[in-house]
Formats: C-alpha cells, sequence, structure tokens
C-alpha cells in the first residue's frame, strides 16, 4: 500500500474515533443514574451536598456543554480526570493497556498455534476422523461462552488439579520492577526468572479462554481456504513439477490459503477486546476490559468516553493493519 | 304466591350481603413487585404467597439503574429496597430511609411525630432521650407499616483453618492486625469489589475502600468487629459543653515515613474535610457523617477539641470518626494528591508497598507500629469482583480470606477439608417498599395487610439458607436503640383477608 493511502487511513481514525465518542457520551447520558449517588451508596448525605458534588464534577450542566467541556480538554491533549478514583484518565489507561494488550497477544498466539495447525490437518485430510475431530470441536470452541469455559478452567486446572493459579496476572509475592508495564516484556527485562514463570502460569488460562473463540473460527477459516488453494490450477501446476507435498502444502497452498484467514484475524480483534471485558472480570485481569466495566457501572463517563475511543482506534488499526498485510501477502493487491 | 314472592326476594337480598361480606363484589387489590434480577426468586415465592390472600400480584425483573430513578421518582408502587447501615446506630438507617423528604426515603413516608423524634435523636447528647425517642420510632412505624418490613441478612466469609486471629466485621472490614497464619506470615484476601477505588481516607467511595485502608492508616478511634467503638490514635476523650468534645491524643505515634503524627496531622485531616473543594477541587462526600461540625482546633501538643454549631450526640461523633483516618500533613503538602494517592502513608499496622486499586494490593508490616508489630510479615489484597473466582481462589489454597460468600456455595465450602465459613450479624435491612402517597397503599390497612401475608420463614430458610433474620421494622439489632419487645408480623392469612376487607377489597 502507498504510504499516501496508510496516512488517509490513520487520518481516517481521528473523526471515528471521535464520533464514537460522543455515540459513548450520549447512550451512557441515556441510562438513568447519577454518578454521585452511585459513589455515595447508602451514605446519610444532604441533598445540598449532592448538588455541590455535582456542580464540581459539571454534572448538573446541559449535556452539550458536558460534551464541550470534554472535547475541549481533548483538544488540549487532556482525556479529564476519572470521576470516582479522581485520578487522570489517561493515567488509569495506561496502566491497565499493557496487561490487555500482554492478554490479547498470548490469546492470538494460542489462537493461531492451535488453529493453523489443525485448520491445515483437516483440509489436507479431509472427511477423515481428523478432519471430523476439529470441526465438531471448532463448533464447540464457538459457541461456547468465555465466561462459563473460563470458569470451567478455573475448576480444572485451579481448584482441581492445583496446577495454575485461578486468577491475577502475577504472584502478589513477587515484586517486579516496572519498566515497561508488560509484566512477560518486564521479567525478562530485568531477568527475573520466578516473575517470568509465574506471570506465564497466571496468562495460560485467561490466553486460552479469551483466544478459544477465535482459535475456532480461525481453524475453520483455514480450512475451508486451504481446500479452495488445494483444488487450485498452480497447486497441480507445482505438483507436476515435482514439488514435495510438504512444500506444495506449505510453500504453495498456505501462503494463498493465509489471506482470508488474516481478513478473519483483523476482524476477530475486535471481538478479543470485547470478549477482554468478560475474561478479565473472570480472571480478576487488571486490564482495560475491566476499567472499563467498573466505569460503566460507576457511571463514570470520562473514563467510559477514552477508553470507548481507544476501542475505536484499536478497530480502525487492526483493520488497516489488515490491509498493510493483504499487500505483503498477495502483491497483486497493490495494483488494484 | 305473594308471601312466596317476599321469600325469594328476602333470600335474594340476604345472599347479596352474605356475598358482598364474602368480598364477592370487592375490588381484588392489584400489586405489581419490581425487583432486581438478584431478587426475582424471592420476589415469585412472595407473590405466590400474595395470590394466596387474593391479591392479584405479579412479579417485575428490572435493571437496578433503570428500576431506582423511576422509585425516586415515585412511578412505582412496590419495589424491593436494601439499605446498608455501618454506623450501629439508626442515625444512617432510620434517618434517611424515614424522615420527611429522605435521601432514601423511597416509601414517601411523613409522620410528624417520627421527623420530630428522629431529629431529637440525632441532636442530643443524652443517651436515655435518645434511646426512648428511637423506641417512639419503632412504635409508630411497626403500626404505621410504611412498608413491608423485611429481614437482615448475615454478612458470610470463609477461611483457611490455618487463619487465626480474624474473624469477619459486621461492617465488612477486614482488620488483620490480630491476624495470623498457621506455618507462613503471609495473608492474601480475596476481595469481593472490583476496586477500592482510591487510596485517600477522605474520598472513599465504598466500604471496601475502608477494608483497605483501615490497615494503613488509624483514626482517632477504631471499632472491633462487632462495632464497638475502642481508641486507636485518641486514648480517651469527653465532652466539655452540649457542643463541644476534647480528645487527647496518643504520644508517640509516628507516620510510616518516620515523620511524627501531631495534633496539627488531626486538624489537617479534618479541615480537608470540611473545607469544600479542599482535595485538588473536590469536596469529601464524607463531611455530613460528622453533622453540623464547625471546626477542629488544635487546644495544646496533645489535645484537640471539636465544635459543633449544635448538640450532636457523643455515639454519632465515635462512630463517625472510625470513617475519618488521620493523614500525614507534612507529606501530603509535599507530594501533592496525586504523589499521596501514588503512594499512600500513614500510620497504620501495614504500609503499602505496591499494586494499584483495581488489581491487587500488597502491603508490609510496620514494625514501628505504636501497639507493636502484627504478626503478619505481608497482607495482599486481591481485586476478585466475581464470587466463583473468590471461592475457587479459596479451594485451592491460593487466598486465605474469601469475602462475601453466596449462601448456596456454604454447604460445598463446609464440606471442603482446611476451610471454615464464618459469619457477621449483617448491617443491611432488606424490605418491600411501598409508596406510601398513591392508592392502594395509601391505605395503612392495606400495608398491614401485606406484613401479614407474607410468611417470611420459609423464604429465608430455602433461599438464604437460615442466613437471614426476620426484622420487626427497619432498625437493626445490632443499633442503638433497638426495641427487642417488638416481634415481627406474624404469618396470618386470615388477619390479611381481614383487613383488605376493610380496605375495601
Amino acid at each position: 500500500m502507498r504510504p499516501l493511502r496508510i496516512l488517509q487511513r490513520v487520518l481516517l481514525a481521528i473523526p471515528v474515533a471521535l464520533g464514537v465518542a460522543v455515540l459513548a457520551f450520549f447512550s451512557l447520558h441515556l441510562l438513568p443514574g447519577d454518578p454521585v449517588q452511585i459513589m455515595l451508596g447508602d451514605t446519610n448525605t444532604s441533598a445540598a451536598q449532592i448538588r455541590a458534588m455535582q456542580h464540581e464534577l459539571h454534572l448538573d450542566q446541559p449535556l452539550t456543554t458536558q460534551l464541550a467541556l470534554f472535547f475541549g480538554q481533548l483538544a488540549h491533549g487532556n482525556l479529564g480526570t476519572s470521576i470516582v478514583q479522581q485520578r487522570p484518565v489517561s493515567t488509569m489507561i495506561a496502566e491497565a493497556l499493557p496487561a490487555t494488550i500482554e492478554l490479547t497477544a498470548a490469546a492470538l498466539v494460542i489462537a493461531v498455534l492451535i488453529a493453523i495447525p489443525l485448520g491445515l490437518l483437516s483440509a489436507v485430510k479431509p472427511r477423515s476422523w481428523i478432519d471430523r475431530v476439529v470441526l465438531s470441536t471448532s463448533l464447540l470452541g464457538a459457541s461456547m461462552p468465555a465466561f462459563w469455559f473460563g470458569l470451567l478452567l478455573i475448576l480444572v486446572f485451579a481448584v482441581d488439579f492445583r496446577v495454575l493459579p485461578t486468577s491475577g496476572q502475577i504472584d502478589a509475592t513477587i515484586a517486579l520492577q516496572p519498566v515497561t508495564g508488560f509484566t512477560i516484556v518486564d521479567s525478562i527485562i530485568t531477568h527475573n526468572g520466578a516473575a517470568l514463570w509465574s506471570a506465564l502460569r497466571h496468562v495460560l488460562m485467561p490466553a486460552l479462554t479469551l483466544g478459544a473463540v477465535f482459535a475456532a473460527v480461525l481453524a475453520r477459516t483455514v480450512r475451508s481456504s486451504m481446500l479452495d488453494a488445494m483444488g487450485k490450477q498452480y497447486v497441480t501446476t507445482a505438483r507436476a513439477k515435482g514439488v514435495s507435498e510438504t512444500a506444495v502444502v506449505v510453500k504453495h497452498a498456505l501462503r494463498n490459503a493465509l489471506i482470508p484467514a488474516v481478513t478473519v484475524a483483523g476482524l476477530q480483534v475486535g471481538e478479543l477486546l470485547g470478549g477482554n471485558m468478560i475474561v478479565e472480570t473472570v480472571f480478576s485481569w487488571p486490564g482495560l476490559g475491566r476499567l472499563v466495566v467498573n466505569a460503566i457501572f460507576a457511571k463514570d463517563y470520562v473514563v467510559v468516553q477514552a477508553a470507548v475511543m481507544l476501542y475505536a482506534i484499536t478497530y480502525v488499526a487492526a483493520n488497516l493493519v489488515v490491509d498493510v498485510a493483504y499487500t505483503v501477502l498477495d502483491p497483486q493487491l497493490e495494483l488494484r | 304466591m305473594r308471601r312466596g314472592r317476599w321469600i325469594v326476594l328476602l333470600a335474594a337480598l340476604l345472599s347479596l350481603c352474605v356475598a358482598d361480606a364474602q368480598g364477592v363484589f370487592a375490588k381484588t387489590l392489584v400489586l405489581v413487585l419490581d425487583t432486581a434480577a438478584n431478587r426475582a426468586t424471592e420476589a415469585q415465592a412472595i407473590v405466590t404467597q400474595l395470590n394466596q390472600v387474593g391479591i392479584n400480584a405479579q412479579v417485575r425483573v428490572w435493571q437496578t439503574s433503570v428500576l431506582q430513578p423511576q422509585i425516586i421518582g415515585g412511578q412505582r408502587s412496590a419495589y424491593m429496597t436494601d439499605w446498608g447501615s455501618a454506623y450501629f446506630d439508626p442515625f444512617d438507617l432510620a434517618v434517611p430511609k424515614l424522615v420527611t423528604r429522605g435521601r432514601g426515603n423511597y416509601s414517601f413516608y411523613s409522620d410528624v411525630a417520627v421527623d420530630k423524634d428522629l431529629q431529637t435523636a440525632s441532636s442530643t447528647a443524652n443517651d436515655v432521650i435518645r434511646k426512648s425517642a428511637y423506641f417512639d420510632v419503632q412504635k409508630t412505624i411497626y403500626k404505621d407499616a410504611p412498608w413491608v418490613f423485611g429481614y437482615v441478612l448475615q454478612n458470610i466469609e470463609a477461611s483457611s483453618t490455618n487463619v487465626d486471629g480474624w474473624t469477619p466485621a459486621a461492617d465488612n472490614s477486614e482488620t488483620v492486625y490480630g491476624a495470623s497464619v498457621r506455618g507462613g506470615d503471609s495473608l492474601v484476601i480475596g476481595m469481593r469489589t472490583d476496586s477500592i477505588g482510591t487510596f485517600d481516607p477522605a474520598i472513599p467511595p465504598s466500604r471496601d475502600t475502608e477494608t483497605v485502608l483501615r490497615n494503613i492508616f488509624d483514626a482517632l478511634v477504631a471499632h472491633t468487629p462487632d462495632g464497638k467503638v475502642v481508641p486507636q490514635l485518641a486514648t480517651s476523650w469527653r465532652r466539655v459543653g452540649p457542643a463541644t468534645y476534647d480528645f487527647t491524643l496518643r504520644t508517640g505515634v509516628k507516620f510510616q515515613n518516620g515523620d511524627p503524627l501531631t495534633v496539627d496531622d488531626v486538624v489537617y485531616t479534618f479541615q480537608r474535610v470540611l473545607t469544600p473543594g479542599a482535595i485538588s477541587g473536590q469536596s469529601s462526600p464524607r463531611k455530613d457523617l460528622l453533622g453540623p461540625l464547625l471546626r477542629v482546633q488544635k487546644l495544646d501538643d496533645t489535645h484537640v477539641r471539636f465544635v459543633y454549631a449544635a448538640a450532636f450526640p457523643e455515639v454519632l461523633l465515635l462512630q463517625a470518626l472510625v470513617h475519618f483516618q488521620v493523614v500525614p500533613q507534612k507529606y501530603l503538602t509535599q507530594v501533592g494528591e496525586a504523589g499521596f494517592v501514588a503512594k499512600p502513608i500513614g500510620s497504620g499496622p501495614f504500609r503499602y508497598v505496591r499494586g494499584t486499586v483495581d488489581s491487587q494490593l500488597v502491603l508490609e508490616r510496620n514494625d514501628g507500629y505504636w501497639a507493636g508489630p502484627a504478626k503478619l510479615r505481608e497482607v495482599v489484597f486481591r481485586m476478585m469482583p466475581e464470587p466463583s473466582t473468590r471461592v475457587a481462589a479459596l479451594l485451592s489454597g491460593e487466598i486465605q480470606i474469601a469475602q462475601e460468600v453466596a449462601p448456596d456455595v456454604v454447604g460445598r465450602l463446609k464440606a471442603s477439608p482446611g476451610i471454615v465459613v464464618r459469619t457477621a450479624e449483617g448491617t443491611r435491612s432488606y424490605q418491600i417498599e411501598l409508596n406510601d402517597k398513591v392508592a392502594p397503599f395509601d391505605d395503612p390497612r392495606v400495608r398491614q395487610a401485606l406484613n401479614y401475608a407474607i410468611n417470611w420463614d420459609p423464604i429465608l430458610k430455602d433461599i438464604y439458607h437460615g442466613y437471614a433474620t426476620r426484622l420487626a421494622t427497619c432498625f437493626l439489632p445490632s443499633g442503638f436503640g433497638y426495641d427487642p419487645t417488638l416481634k415481627p408480623y406474624p404469618y396470618d392469612p386470615t388477619k390479611a383477608k381481614a383487613l383488605l376487607r376493610a380496605a375495601g377489597y
């Protein structure tokens, strides 16, 4: 893809993010409830003090004024201050984001490691027992609720066999020097073997839960596009040239079959972000998904708006990466 | 023939009278019971019972955030609600729920005598008068039945059997100063919340925040697990006038950074709370807990004075002070609000080491603690909002204490070796509130009838596995001024029917 077109797409992300933020703002305000009332709970507070707090937080202003305030801050590069925690939203997101990226990356790796070999195997031997197993397992994987699957994993591996920790990101007893904020990266940088081992053990189950649906969808896509590719003339040509069957499958068929798989992968990044909210809650994973869920329950508008914008940007970015990857995998696309 | 006609007419009239007495011509009482999903099963059981006394009742399940504004707006008529009180005094339960236009008065109940009694109870220092005022309120509301009185749930928590010196608290706090773990010196607590919100004691969003903060900070006074007030940073106190209290500060107390804790820190702590906008532009939401407090002033190096605008009961001041942890003035002004919440420093038995408010917090023993170092070297608070994750973590031995265990998993936990389930008296009243302003619940007879028509015992036994206690009103047995002679409305469907008939149903 030409650099100019990439720049175009990057710039396009800005109005998308802003539009999504406006939508999020109004839909949150449509919901009944008031952050101050939620914050106060059952505390015996006078009506006067409630009004004073609402005033300090600009909640007594008209919606349009509140929205203008938000965009005014945004123009200064300020995402605002959380209503509940009274901390800069940018700090809160910066703290939560590495955990989510780490989890999503782990889920992607697990999903790709499971899905591509399985999809390949079942495509190479269609209608064999292995194909049937792959197809039925992927159906199961795609229809299984993450919430249920996560709890099931916890019960089996943490409670019954006690081989993996139930939840969290790292053992509390391990002190890890933060460098990048990414637990796994930091433990490698600081040569902290204990922390690395603990972090890997902690990420396994949530990543598997998150990656399960993704792996299922990906395996099916790889299978069908491989079947498609295996029937193409260039495969027959390759075989006629006397190329080994492994080389035919991996070099000729797979490379072409990966194009639809990459599309699916890109679109699934959005799904992964949504899935994060559930998986992070079940596994007490301190990431963005949990931050957003907490903020929605507390009606912490400021946090939700910022996070939703981030989601939108990620989605646009994922799509862009998919498009760029296309041109790498299939140079013909560059010409169109 | 003529006589025969008269007899027929008389018989017809008589049967009309009998039919009327039987309620054949009466209207049927229609009741829509609103609830959030978590109490839907209970609501269904209640509705079935109401149907048996001839009420046309049905359940409607809502999202709490949608239902709440409708209730407050007076658009609903019967709704399942609950209200908590960590005060051990009806002050923050009865006052908001019963006073005319109170913040939690979802029944729109209004009674001049009740208003006056509750005003008396929160503005006199005389405990005898306060108690009698509370007794009067209970008698009045028992008779008026502003709503269908319910029950109080116990706090159920579970721990590993090798944890000693710990018990769940009525106010859900986890004070682990005296706790120890056999075969270890580290304790991990699975918290029911997703985030404790902040480290600043002046703006704690919830009880869960205090659960952690009370281990890092000390207040002038503290709670025992059953809600009694005991000295902490203050060694003694006395009322020197109807609206003035003097506190004597413990000497030789140091903050975790080595700075001494002085009277100035105490004054500063309350200034931050009392002055609007004092916490980087934000006001403390907790100000009203202190009542009409004017100022807190230094008398000398060991004495501090609380000056009120009007008489304020000692018990309310002490219960409030439990919630106001003392912060270090010098450190806080030096690092600012942001620096303080990034690295809080208090004078409590444990100091903050690492972690964030929404994942896990590691605290380490403060060896210089004024009352002697704690037995535990390390305490970890892990945020585990998902109840089944908490139970799983306890079963796997990852955590030693699990907060808020659901009644239906208690059986399974009790059967597991190495785990013990413990309970504390709860501080939350659960009830069915009624809109007293509009028909049919503007008629006290209808409200009383509902109180007689519900058989709570099987509901509490089957749904809450016996971890709930019936209440005669909304006053809690753990609170001051509770009248033990009032017994909950008995289950009496006949009386309920009679009352409904009298009200025209």
